[in-house]
């Protein structure tokens, strides 16, 4: 395990297409929730059962004894303490009702499904993972010296040692916890200024962004439309302000928009070639009626005034 | 081709492929997918997989490369999902390889003589009043024999009402020794401890009741007979199982510590499997035949059939032979 995946909270997964990809793993703290939800709905089984076969009269309806009753209730609870998380895991893919409600699902370590066998080990093995129990007597002192209380450290432990967060049972099932992706609308990013693209036709054919810069200004866009247009500013002359030295636009040309522009060109316009067919597009026109950023050409008015909506530079061969 | 318009074609169908994904995880609506449907979400998922390998070359934008990892992973899950419960196979490896893999386990051996012998030491020491003087009452307090007395102080019969709560009790008592003994197998020392503990506790208690002069004895013993085979192995058994983990957690031989440690659960996955259906075996009779005021025969005849079936378990299928290794992953 790289450092990096620790950071990141990731599991690179290599499937048989033959591609990696990345889960993200969760943490105690995805975890815990799950486990409480899970508790709590194992806990109103039993209460349900208990109503229904004591509170309800069905024993006396069915002529039932008592002690059917009795173990009817205890075999309720031995099948939810020992089987409910095995069953769960191994037929709703990894999910028991509190981890589908959390958004969280068990995997095997190497990214595939969890088999039956996992998922008995590691269901079996939570009782270690919530050793050492604390004595009733912690709650009150008259109660029974029953050691009941479960403080699940050696699953917090655990956790905090392993890089993908996982408890004792886990480690013997191979098995993590990861992030159940659910239903997420691709961040489509808007940019509805027409002067993003006017200004994109002014930047050097030549220039070529870095791998680094390419992510830096992606974060950006993505994220400028929830800063303040003085934050906007303030955040984009870091990076814009080289460029534009190093472009020769005008001082006065906007950073926000610079960078806008930068986004537009690497990750819309750009032609998606073939190494070695480089250049084989001609340039895009110049819609000219928002001026120009060049120095050279400071009779045109700066390119703030934005009045028509310009229509998409043509001139695209597929 | 552009970028921006490689996105918008693409996009199409990578929600395509997320909507399917919402279908395949949810089994009301997974019955009704087609098998062109399903196949279609196959295409759609290589699709994804090549758009996401090839999305460095492309230079997608970040967002679309993350949104891409998430969308590949979704649909990975649900194009391999979790098997079913291979029923034959966990059949052969409960009959077959658990009972020789418990044979053979030091830590079953260790747990049985610790257990069994400090149970019988103890139950002989509190018998023999007039030799060991004051055992039983320093062992377990002067109080609880008395609540143990008055329990049993009524008969059998016609007090069905009284002695399948005290049951619910008992089960709840000695399930929760066998599972601190297996949680505490980890650190090993306080599963040990747990372990002596509770076997002088629970000997020195049959030894008590055994006394001749003890009034409730007769009650006691006619009441533990049917379930206390199945009940105390299956104490000894959890505690072995947690003491397998804590072996191989701590004496690693030649293996780092985790690899150590996941072989040794393999090994006490059989252990506890049996130990949990023991509880629950021990638990039935404990609810219906030892409270109930069935003729001692029909209890002593069911302590020796479990007696018998124990023996035949662990001694007869558990005996090694040539095939002895094999776990249930290798079977899977």
């Amino acid at each position: 395990m790289n450092a990096r995946a620790a950071i990141d909270l990731t599991a690179k997964v290599n499937t048989p297409e033959n591609i990696q990809f990345e889960y993200r793993i969760a943490g105690p703290f995805r975890r815990a929730p799950a486990f409480m939800l899970d508790l709590v709905i194992r806990a109103s089984s039993i209460t349900a059962v208990f109503i229904l076969l004591f509170c309800t009269g069905i024993i006396q309806v069915l002529a039932l004894p008592f002690s059917v009753a009795v173990v009817a209730l205890f075999i309720s609870y031995f099948l939810l303490d020992w089987f409910y998380g095995l069953f769960f895991e191994t037929y709703w893919n990894g999910k028991t009702p509190g981890k589908w409600l959390t958004k969280i699902q068990v995997i095997s370590a190497d990214g595939r499904p969890i088999s039956a066998y996992q998922a008995t080990i590691r269901n079996f093995l939570r009782s270690a993972d919530l050793a050492p129990f604390l004595s009733l007597q912690f709650l009150d002192p008259t109660f029974a010296p029953m050691y009941i209380i479960p403080t699940g450290l050696v699953a917090f432990l655990c956790m905090a040692f392993t890089t993908r967060f996982q408890r004792l049972g886990d480690l013997a099932a191979g098995t993590m916890v990861i992030v159940d992706e659910r239903s997420w609308v691709p961040p489509s990013v808007k940019l509805e200024d027409p002067r993003v693209e006017a200004l994109a036709t002014y930047i050097p054919a030549n220039f070529r962004m870095s791998r680094t810069m390419g992510r830096a200004i992606a974060l950006y866009v993505a994220r400028r439309s929830r800063m303040a247009v003085g934050r906007r500013a303030e955040l984009s002359a870091i990076l814009a302000k080289p460029l534009m030295q190093q472009f020769g636009f005008r001082e006065d040309t906007s950073t926000d928009l610079l960078l806008c522009a930068l986004y537009y060109r690497e990750f819309v316009l750009k032609e998606i070639v073939a190494p070695g067919e480089e250049g084989s597009r001609p340039p895009a026109s110049r819609p000219a009626s928002y001026g120009t950023p060049l120095r050279q050409e400071v009779t045109h008015a700066p390119p703030i005034v934005a009045s028509i909506a310009s229509p998409s530079p043509k001139g695209v061969s597929e | 081709m552009r970028v921006g318009d490689l996105l918008d074609r693409r996009r199409q169908g990578w929600q395509e492929l997320d909507k399917l994904c919402e279908r395949f995880a949810s089994p009301a609506k997974r019955r009704n997918v087609t098998a062109s449907e399903a196949a279609r979400f196959a295409a759609l998922y290589r699709a994804a997989c090549t758009d996401l390998a090839m999305s460095e070359e492309f230079k997608l934008p970040p967002a679309t490369v993350d949104y891409l990892h998430r969308l590949v992973g979704r649909a990975h899950s649900q194009l391999y999902r979790s098997g079913s419960f291979p029923v034959d196979r966990w059949w052969h490896y409960l009959m077959v390889i658990a009972p020789r893999a418990i044979f053979n386990d030091p830590c079953v051996k260790v747990a049985f003589i610790v257990f069994f012998g400090l149970f019988a030491l103890s139950a002989l020491m509190a018998w023999a009043e007039g030799t060991f003087p004051g055992f039983a009452e320093s062992v377990m307090g002067k109080e609880q024999m008395e609540t143990m007395e008055e329990s049993f102080s009524k008969g059998l019969s016609g007090n069905f009402d009284h002695f399948i709560v005290a049951s619910a009790g008992y089960i709840q008592h000695n399930t929760s020794i066998g599972l601190s003994c297996f949680a505490l197998g980890p650190l090993l020392l306080p599963s040990l401890v747990t372990l002596a503990y509770n076997g002088i506790m629970l000997g020195a208690s049959f030894g008590y009741m055994a006394r001749p002069e003890v009034d409730a004895g007769d009650t006691f013993l006619e009441f533990v007979t049917a379930h206390g085979v199945f009940e105390l192995t299956a104490i000894a058994l959890s505690a072995a199982a947690g003491l397998r983990l804590g072996v191989g957690l701590w004496m690693t031989g030649d293996t780092n510590r985790l690899d150590s440690f996941l072989q040794s659960a393999k090994k006490a996955l059989p252990i506890m499997m049996v130990a949990v259906v023991l509880f629950f075996l021990a638990a039935l009779i404990e609810g219906f035949v030892s409270p109930s005021s069935l003729p001692y025969a029909i209890k002593a005849f069911i302590a020796i059939a479990s007696a018998s079936l124990l023996m035949f378990y662990f001694v007869i299928l558990g005996y090694p032979s040539d095939s002895t290794s094999g776990t249930l992953e290798e079977q899977t």
